[in-house]
């Protein structure tokens, strides 16, 4: 049975091993079924985002009610490196049709929402 | 004795004055007279020993009784006449007493009345008041109901024509905005 080691040194260890280009997936799998963390997988791999982002390496949510274009891209990209400071950008896109426009933007420790649905629900929440 | 009998000795004697005497010619028997005299004392005696004494007596009583009734009267008609001055000073008393109840009965009625108009006019103010409440709650109410359906329109509305109205090109303006300002 694997050592129980903390969620902090397991992101920290598969940070470094992303940034050196090694394929986690399986290894860290192998692990968490080993020491029988399974559970944790999705906030392991949150610590993980955030030990990237420590290292300048940032992965955003990006979701959008339509593809995003290049245009856009490079908008979210400069966003994302003025407000945190990454040197490399990892964009994973989700689209969603109930956002009718805008985009929102999920970093670590951050998260921008200038959707149009967003803007409506504050509109609502304006309601006494 | 009958008549007859004492004209005839009278007539005997007028006949004959110095035989019979002077009685005798005034058609007296002496001796009937001492009986008749001594008939009479014996009858005055009789009288005065046991006749006058029951009659003085029952007068005496009557007159005993005639008194204790004049008594009786006087002091009937003098508590008559105290009875009369304390049924007056009574009533005066109750007159007085009952002006007293009267005057007394108008304040506390005149109190009552003007403690009833004072309830009456503060509940009125009071009633008033709540209605004023109610209304200014009501139109709050409706104020609020009016500002939420106008939001909920807005946002419907809204989210219809930028849904039918929304492209790419635009979605990029919108996004480009967005960072821009949230930078």
């Amino acid at each position: 049975m694997a050592i129980r080691l903390s969620r902090r040194k397991i992101a920290s260890y598969y940070a470094d091993e992303l940034i050196a280009g090694r394929d986690i997936v399986r290894s860290l799998a192998a692990y968490l079924v080993d020491s029988r963390r399974l559970r944790e997988i999705e906030l392991i791999v949150r610590d993980i985002e955030s030990a990237l982002a420590d290292r300048g390496v940032v992965v955003a949510d990006v979701t959008t009610s339509r593809s995003l274009t290049d245009q856009a891209k490079t908008a979210i990209q400069t966003y994302i490196k003025a407000t945190t400071g990454a040197k490399s950008i990892e964009l994973r896109q989700l689209i969603d049709d109930d956002l009718i426009g805008g985009v929102k933007v999920a970093v670590p420790g951050r998260e921008l929402d200038a959707t149009i649905r967003h803007r409506l629900n504050l509109l609502k929440a304006t309601k006494v | 004795m009958d008549y007859s009998t004492s004209f005839n000795t009278f007539a005997n004697a007028a006949a004959d004055p110095e035989k019979t005497g002077i009685l005798a010619s005034l058609g007296i028997d002496w001796m009937l007279l001492a009986f008749q005299t001594i008939a009479f004392l014996i009858l005055v005696v009789l009288l005065g020993k046991f006749v006058y004494p029951v009659f003085v007596r029952i007068i005496d009583e009557r007159q005993e009784k005639i008194d204790a009734a004049t008594n009786a009267a006087e002091q009937a008609e003098q508590t008559a006449a105290a009875a009369q001055e304390d049924v007056a000073k009574l009533l005066k008393e109750a007159r007085k007493e009952a002006s007293a109840i009267v005057a007394t009965a108008k304040d506390e009625a005149n109190a009552a009345i003007e403690a009833s108009e004072k309830k009456a006019k503060s509940r009125a103010e009071k009633i008033v008041a709540d209605a004023h409440d109610q209304i200014e709650k009501d139109v709050i109410a409706a104020r609020k109901t009016l500002h939420n359906d106008t939001i909920d329109l807005v946002a419907m509305a809204t989210e219809k024509i930028i849904g039918k109205t929304m492209t790419g090109a635009i979605d990029d303006k919108v996004i480009a905005a967005a960072v821009k300002e949230a930078k």
